[in-house]
């Protein structure tokens, strides 16, 4: 037994090392002086600290206003994705219809198609309905391209409530959707944050559309701003290593906080089968 | 399980639920890419568009003909099949050591969770870094413990660039699949537990028979997911390498973008078609030989 | 009892309705003019920033919004707007992509003759606005020619004078800590490649088709180029980092910089990168030459151009002017240290001065012949991806010199038909 923990708390250990040491090396980098990123040999400790990486950070670059827009938009597609994820997956796991298997397809599809095919008459789809540089834009294209995951993730969870459940609670006189909110909702809840939180970092972190979609300023995200370190003469490892430190603050942020949901939802006698 | 009869009052209800997203898909997704899906078929270059002639099949000729498509094609399987290998591995062995409470637990996972807050580019340009062949502290570190020495070339050298973005892309994935299957995990009734323990099951009993059986269909799904992101999502490779050195890190994807960056949309399309019969025809097999649609 | 879920549902829809913050046109008679700049960096953008409040100031009425897309992508972005046929007025144009934006009508004709500034050009500026098409699309705000940038602390007397001469001295220079050139093997490695071929081809070459010989062969069938090329592999493996297989543009800028290599050759730009950075005793010098005395570069430009959509074309070609003129394109050339267009720059010390002497000599040397590459050629673009994949493999062991050559002779061999 006491060997078992040991070996469980070495090969977590390890992971935790191998994990964390480039997180580390980020955060080091970005406190180094420029000379010294680029300076032999290797310094596995600044000699000289310094936050000028992040002070250039937010005076040059707009970053707390990027920072809000991603919020914003990370925010509020992962919200009205997992929405739509757990009535789609609802009824994709509780009901035989005509045409289910061929809708589950036609979502699994969306995932394999190369972007660039569609890229073009989207642009076009985009510019005729006023969409382009508007984080609204940015926010429905995010939500098409979550849904299919989202939807089927929701539909395995969904089905793996028992069945009882839900009819003991329309026995009580609820209708179906009291039931889902009143009981279902709550046993899935690990499905629903892991959902939410998988749709979150997807979007928070999405460069390709945001730069296909997203010219003005004011309506840039962290991944495009930080993108526009790379310049044809340079890549500013100092700034880059800052922005990144910076962009991943709120999703551990949000991690933190979701975590207990989808590691511990189920607790005794949440649940009776 | 049993499962309602479908009924008209029942449609209302399903047609409500799968409205929203069904719209989004269609719209956003589906309509530009079948209009899209036309340039395959055309001469469009961007040199000159003011001739886009259909041209039949001359594009996907012209890309079967070429030497690299199919070197891609060797490397994508490399590169799905090694990176899938290793992050299911190290991610299904996380999330079972990470099930049973224990102190700093909490803490642990958030720790843990950090690769999959950052970008595939983001994950690019850090392991870029870090291989760097001049200031890379990896080729540092192995240096200082005498493992190597003298540096390795990790992303210029054709023997080792492939290993390099797969060790990248084992770290950034690993995470996905701990949650996914953490997730899953929890929802294995403990009754059953329960009951398998007065049967007398050992753990490794109760693992095969109770746990896994239960989790099937979510792992059948999700690897089937990771499969068709690993191919499809070309970010980190394009970060690290570009698919060079000498196109020994190139996958099929990275070929479709030199197509684009090469002005030839309708060369690129072809590809896109190509990717996508080929992601197409493994999921069915997949869906059929894992029985998905049985399995519940 | 449905409530819930809906209101969430619409909530979060009107959310989405709500936060939009796109440009609308403003009403009241303000002209808003959109730009997009290609090779931007954050402070070029900052200088073009200031650049446009001047024009703002200038010409009351009219405002200017400049878009900045990240390098990596600007071309295709621009080219996805371009496509669109609105929402864009002004654009930078650069001499790869002036033949395809022209080809498909996305380029207004832009006037010279009632604009006192078209005389103030210097000639070569003159010269490339109407290269292309032979309609001057774009007025060029600078021009990139590459010089040696070499370490006069590293034992090296006298600048390289030849290519062989730099192999040697290169390989001198390598000790395994540090190494003796800045080689380019990724992105734009070819280009460096064919730099040699031209040289080594010398006097046969044409220089106003710079990929063939005076005799219509492709620079690429002599021997001449297969030497040219043995030698680049050899300085690649000799001279250079083993990582400069993969090295692009700002890897090789970066080596030079850090201390890890001894020479570069490179476009005007550096000089300021390398001023800030540690590295205090260095020079440059004309690029290398070929055996018979001869070396030939393409002057790489870009400039700006007017859609021929635009709503707002008056306002559009006042600004392109306005960013031509002297006063304008000599703070930008000298805030990215380019090649200025303006003649009134020969009275200017910044630029025959330092760093600077190499380009002036290069210009006087009629050994140092500018050419013009087949940008317009419909393979072009192609042949950018297709050439630098070809070079790895070279460096790399899995292609021969001659196989290289073979196929880009046979390349340019077909689009020359």
């Amino acid at each position: 037994m006491i060997l078992r923990r040991a070996a469980k708390t070495i090969v977590l250990g390890v992971w935790l090392l191998i994990t964390v040491f480039p997180l580390y090396w980020i955060v080091i980098t970005s406190l180094k002086p420029k000379s010294e990123i680029f300076s032999m040999p290797l310094r596995y400790w600044p000699a000289e600290v310094t936050f000028e990486h992040y002070a250039e950070l937010f005076s040059f670059a707009d970053f707390d206003l990027y920072l809000l827009n991603s919020l914003l938009v990370a925010l509020v597609s992962a919200a009205v994705v997992t929405v739509i994820g757990v009535l789609g997956g609802y009824v994709l796991a509780r009901f035989d219809f005509p045409g289910r298997g061929a809708l589950m397809l036609a979502f699994l599809v969306t995932q394999m198609i190369p972007l660039f095919i569609a890229l073009g008459p989207l642009y076009l789809l985009m510019s005729d309905l006023g969409l382009l540089n508007r984080l609204a834009g940015l926010m429905v294209v995010y939500i098409a391209m979550l849904v299919p995951f989202c939807t089927i993730i929701m539909r395995g969870f969904h089905e793996r409530v028992p069945v009882a459940l839900e009819e003991a609670a329309q026995v009580d006189g609820a209708s179906r959707l009291q039931a889902m909110v009143r009981v279902i909702l709550p046993v899935m809840l690990p499905g629903v944050a892991a959902t939410f939180i998988f749709a979150f970092v997807q979007v928070w972190n999405e460069l390709f559309l945001a730069i296909t979609f997203i010219d003005s300023e004011d309506a840039k995200t962290v991944p495009v701003a930080m993108n526009s370190f790379i310049t044809q003469y340079d890549i500013d490892w100092g700034s880059m290593a800052a922005a990144t430190v910076v962009s991943v603050v709120p999703t551990l942020v949000l991690f933190a906080a979701i975590r207990r949901y989808i590691v511990e939802g189920l607790t005794a006698g949440a649940v009776k089968g | 399980m049993s499962r309602p009869a479908f009924t008209a009052r029942k449609a209302g209800l399903i047609a409500l639920c799968l409205l929203p997203g069904v719209a989004f898909v269609a719209v956003f997704t589906y309509y530009p890419m079948v209009r899209g899906s036309v340039i395959a078929f055309q001469r469009y270059n961007l040199f000159d568009l003011t001739s886009t002639p259909f041209v039949g099949l001359e594009n996907f000729r012209a890309v079967l003909a070429e030497e690299r498509f199919w070197t891609a094609l060797r490397n994508t399987g490399l590169w799905v099949g090694l990176s899938l290998f290793f992050q299911f591995l190290l991610g299904f062995g996380l999330a079972l050591l990470l099930r049973r409470h224990f102190r700093g637990r909490g803490l642990y996972q958030a720790w843990v969770f950090f690769p999959w807050a950052m970008s595939g580019f983001l994950i690019g340009l850090l392991w870029r870094w870090m291989f760097n062949g001049q200031f890379g502290v990896i080729n540092d570190l192995l240096l200082r413990t005498g493992i190597i020495d003298t540096r390795i070339g990790f992303l210029s050298s054709p023997g080792w660039a492939m290993t390099s973005v797969i060790v990248a892309n084992v770290w950034y994935g690993v995470t996905f699949f701990a949650i996914m299957i953490m997730a899953a995990l929890q929802s294995v009734p403990r009754e059953l537990y329960e009951a398998a323990a007065v049967d007398g099951a050992s753990r490794l009993r109760q693992f095969w028979h109770v746990t896994l059986p239960h989790i099937r269909p979510t792992l059948a799904l999700i690897v089937l997911l990771r499969v068709i992101w690993i191919l499809n999502f070309p970010d980190l490779i394009y970060s690290m390498t570009g698919g060079g050195p000498a196109g020994s890190t190139d996958i099929v994807t990275t070929f479709l973008i030199q197509q684009v960056m090469g002005g030839d949309y309708g060369r690129a399309g072809a590809v896109g078609f190509l990717v996508l019969g080929l992601l197409l025809a493994f999921s069915l097999f997949y869906l059929n030989a894992t029985r998905f649609e049985r399995s519940r | 009892m449905r409530t819930p879920l809906l209101a969430a549902l619409a909530a979060a829809t009107l959310t989405i309705a709500a936060c939009g913050s796109g440009s609308s046109s403003d009403g009241g008679g303000t002209v808003r003019l959109r730009m997009i700049e290609s090779l931007t960096s954050p402070d070029r953008t900052k200088l073009m920033k200031s650049l446009l409040a001047d024009f703002e100031k200038a010409n009351p009425g009219v405002e200017v919004e400049l878009i900045s897309p990240p390098l990596d992508s600007a071309d295709q972005k621009i080219t996805q707007i371009l496509q669109t046929k609105k929402d864009l007025d002004v654009l930078e144009v650069r001499d790869h992509t002036v033949k395809s934006f022209s080809n498909n009508g996305w380029l207004a004709e832009l006037p010279t003759t009632q604009w006192a500034g078209w005389q103030d050009l210097t000639e070569l500026a003159r010269k490339k606005a109407v290269e292309v098409g032979g309609k001057p699309y774009l007025i060029p705000y600078g021009f990139y020619q590459r010089a040696l940038f070499y370490r006069t602390d590293w034992g090296m007397t006298k600048p390289p004078a030849t290519w062989e001469e730099l192999y040697q001295e290169g390989k001198r220079m390598t000790t395994g800590e540090r190494f003796g050139y800045s080689f380019r093997g990724g992105k734009g490695g070819a280009d460096y490649a064919v730099q040699m071929i031209s040289a080594y081809n010398g006097e046969a070459l044409d220089p106003e088709k710079s990929f063939y010989l005076k005799d219509k062969k492709t620079i690429f069938s002599t021997p001449e180029a297969a030497q040219a090329l043995d030698l680049f592999v050899k300085i690649f493996k000799e001279a250079s980092p083993p990582d400069s297989v993969s090295w692009g543009y700002p890897e090789m800028v970066q080596g030079f910089t850090s201390g890890v290599t001894g020479m570069l050759i490179q476009d005007p730009e550096v000089i300021k990168t390398v001023e800030e950075s540690g590295v205090t005793s260095w020079s440059t010098a004309p690029i290398p030459k070929g055996p018979t005395g001869y070396a030939f570069q393409p002057v790489g430009y870009a400039g700006w151009g007017v859609t021929s959509f635009s709503a707002h074309k008056a306002q559009a070609v006042k600004l392109v002017q306005f960013l031509s003129e002297a006063r304008q394109s000599l703070r930008f050339a000298k805030g990215n240290s380019l090649i200025p267009i303006s003649s009134s720059a020969q009275n200017d010390p910044q630029f025959s001065q330092g760093a600077w002497k190499a380009y002036l000599e290069a210009q006087k040397d009629p050994k140092q012949v500018i050419t013009i590459r087949p940008v317009d050629s419909p393979g072009w673009s192609q042949f950018l991806v297709d050439s630098d994949r070809d070079v790895q493999a070279l460096l790399t062991g899995k292609k021969s010199t001659a196989e290289v050559l073979k196929a880009w002779d046979e390349f340019w061999t077909g689009q020359a038909s």
